[in-house]
């Protein structure tokens, strides 16, 4: 509130000039917020250009956009659930599971590409529609509902194998040897590249990131039903006295969320060819920080699909390009951090500030 | 007459006691020195730091293997990679009243106190790859820097003495930072040896990260013959970069470590990896409790117990037709067994 009264200050300020003054800067704070993140994007892909040896080129391009693939879907789902102002801390372990599920689907039980893929979905939108009715219908906070599933679900993936990670050949606990393979169909999820110019150039994740944020962006801006889940962030009671049925719109935002959850988490299994003993902590906090740093981007200052994609592009950028310097791996947390730091300087500062002289 | 009478009492509670609780390894009960002499009334704990993730699975069951084979009571205590916890743990254990502790990995700073504390206790301490600056508590290791040599050794033998080369490395791991010191011998010992790039992260899944990175190292370095990546999340990540960078016959990759996983890695068709050194981590499970063993006879292992490792490679694989753990310690002896901390008495887990 005090930066209200500051800038109505201002604005009593006597004299022409000064009005026309404080007009001008309104509009370079304008066009900082609206177009500083992209900007600042631009840049950082000259500087790697011009300083990272080969980063300049389609190959790196289709690189840095497959190495954010995985997050940013999971961004996608979590900007779902804060736009009807909820959070999900499960997506991270909802993927690793998923992952874990395919690999058991196929390895141990010897099923199709078919099957796993279905079962996965239904395990990814069961666990969106737990999640939705525990904080719907017992009233558990979201950040606690969620928080419970994530470390349900780190323990329940590692029960069936007692904690191993799932591979051809492996040995199960009661001594038999799992003779399954992971379905070449399924592999060709993670791994199969289709020409685009360039001969094998664009990676099947990358075609399912920029699909899904198509989509997500689609429903959340375009669709009545996204229109309502943004007001039901942003005045849950109002919304419900317009006649929303507030519920059945949380409940949805966690389904979209474990789907999309689930989604990455068969394109990681693809990718790596086995299923991996993983809590999933990085990607859960890799996929906040990208769809936090979304709300920067035009200004939105408030969740969205494209702003979060640019978000996750941002900080793959970045990490891709030092790694091509031999930046140390302790550098990328800290650059991760700072990108969040100024990020959200951008949405709740300087927003806060534009929204306050209006 | 009196000794006589001794042996037979002890043969008798044996039989008894291996008649009672079945036939496992207890067949040669009587022969073991004391306390093991009425083994069931021996407990032993094991307290661990780090436990997710294959080898620590595979050290557990070795653990238990070795434990069962003596008769003893194991408890196992987890502290999820908390160090405060599982010092606490250690005096846990105390409270328990166990003969003896195995400290499984953990923080030098956190488990020199506590395993001291054990010690004051009458209890008898061995460290797996934690050092708790104790003469009375043995060392058992993996030998990293045999490792690491091993799989050197090969990488020099595969591709001679000059070589531009990318390093996985993550500073401040035990394990790593000893195989790091090999890896920095070599550079010296071989100048034509060229370490283009170094990098590595631990983000998890680690395999999926550092296949991320080692994208964006290979655009910069396209000329890099070798990887060393001397953990194997870290070379499974570099496989699958060179394979979708499609340089699976340009480079090779060399790591220290082994599981099932990666043993289906080495062996497909054209794989970049073309050897990994690893030892048995049920062998240093079982090497672990051999060692508490002797200590509580009174026997003294050594202030440190070493495994050896063994060297893999593509060809040994492809020749034995080798496709798991199971495979490896049946066609390859010297990784299903190692003769550390061994004793005339001491029972051995059932092949």
């Amino acid at each position: 509130m005090s930066l209200d009264q500051t800038e109505t200050g201002r604005q009593q300020d006597p004299g022409d000039s000064g009005v026309a003054r404080a007009q001008r800067s309104n509009r370079i704070l304008d066009l900082a917020i609206r177009y500083g993140f992209l900007t600042l994007l631009v840049g950082l892909v000259i500087f790697f250009s011009v300083f990272a040896n080969g980063f300049a080129g389609p190959r790196s391009a289709v690189f840095v956009f497959q190495s954010v693939a995985i997050t940013g879907i999971l961004a996608l789902g979590v900007t779902c659930t804060l736009v009807v102002g909820g959070f999900d801390l499960s997506i991270g372990s909802v993927a690793t599971s998923a992952m874990m599920l395919s690999a058991y689907m196929m390895v141990v039980l010897g099923q199709s590409a078919v099957v796993s893929i279905i079962a996965c979905l239904a395990m990814g939108a069961f666990i969106g529609l737990i999640n939705g009715l525990l904080i719907v219908k017992t009233r558990v906070p979201d950040l606690l509902a969620t928080l419970g599933m994530m470390f349900l679900l780190v323990g329940l993936q590692r029960i069936p194998t007692e904690g191993r990670s799932i591979a051809t050949g492996m040995t199960m606990p009661d001594g038999s040897t799992a003779d399954g393979t992971f379905s070449p169909l399924f592999l060709q999820l993670g791994r199969h590249r289709f020409d685009f110019f360039l001969e094998k150039l664009l990676p099947v994740p990358v075609l399912f990131l920029i699909g899904i944020a198509i989509l997500v962006w689609v429903f959340l801006e375009l669709t009545r039903h996204g229109r309502l889940m943004y007001a039901i962030g942003s005045n849950e009671r109002a919304a419900s006295l317009a006649g929303t049925n507030v519920n059945r719109y949380k409940i949805l935002a966690y389904v979209i969320s474990g789907v999309l959850a689930s989604i990455a988490g068969m394109l990681l299994s693809a990718r790596l060819g086995r299923g991996d003993i993983a809590s999933g902590t990085n990607l859960l906090l890799d996929a906040v920080a990208a769809s936090l740093i979304g709300f920067a981007v035009l200004g939105a200052a408030k969740p969205n699909a494209f702003g979060t994609a640019i978000g996750a592009l941002f900080v793959g950028i970045l990490l891709q390009g030092l790694t091509m310097m031999n930046a140390p791996y302790y550098t990328q947390d800290f650059v991760k951090g700072a990108v969040l730091v100024i990020a959200l300087v951008f949405t709740f500062s300087l927003s806060a500030r534009r929204t306050g002289s209006h | 007459m009196k000794l006589l009478r001794r042996t037979t009492l002890a043969l008798f509670a044996g039989l008894a006691a291996s008649a009672a609780i079945g036939a496992g390894g207890l067949a040669h009960a009587a022969d073991m020195p004391a306390p093991f002499d009425k083994p069931g009334d021996v407990k032993i704990a094991l307290v661990r730091y780090l436990s997710t993730g294959d080898f620590f699975q595979a050290y557990l069951s070795g653990v238990e293997a070795q434990a069962k084979a003596l008769g003893v009571d194991l408890r196992v205590l987890d502290s999820r990679q908390d160090a405060a916890l599982q010092a606490d743990m250690v005096d846990q254990a105390i409270a328990l009243g166990v003969n003896g502790i195995i400290i499984q990995h953990g923080l030098t700073e956190s488990m020199k106190e506590a395993a001291q504390r054990a010690v004051d206790a009458g209890i008898r301490v061995v460290a797996f790859d934690v050092n708790v600056e104790n003469p009375k508590v043995p060392q058992i290791e993996q030998s990293d820097r045999d490792l690491a040599r091993l799989a050197l050794e090969q990488a020099v033998a595969d591709n001679g003495e000059s070589w531009k080369a990318g390093y996985v490395y993550v500073a401040g791991i035990a394990p790593l930072d000893r195989r790091d010191e090999t890896w920095k011998m070599f550079k010296e010992k071989y100048p034509g040896i060229e370490e283009k790039a170094m990098f590595g992260t631990l983000d998890n899944p680690i395999a999926n990260s550092v296949a991320n990175q080692t994208r964006s190292v290979l655009q910069a370095n396209p000329d890099i013959q070798v990887m060393f990546a001397p953990y194997d999340e870290f070379a499974k990540g570099v496989k699958i970069a060179v394979d979708e960078a499609g340089l699976t016959s340009d480079i090779k990759i060399y790591s220290a470590d082994v599981s099932t996983a990666d043993i289906s890695a080495m062996r497909e068709p054209d794989s970049a990896w073309a050897a990994t050194a690893a030892t048995n981590p049920a062998v240093v499970g079982e090497v672990s409790v051999r060692a508490l063993a002797i200590l509580l006879t009174g026997g003294e292992p050594g202030a440190s117990v070493i495994v050896p490792p063994t060297l893999i490679t593509q060809k040994m694989l492809n020749d034995n037709d080798i496709k798991n753990m199971e495979d490896l310690s049946a066609k390859l002896p010297q990784f299903a067994h190692a003769d550390a901390a061994m004793t005339d008495w001491m029972p051995l887990p059932p092949r």
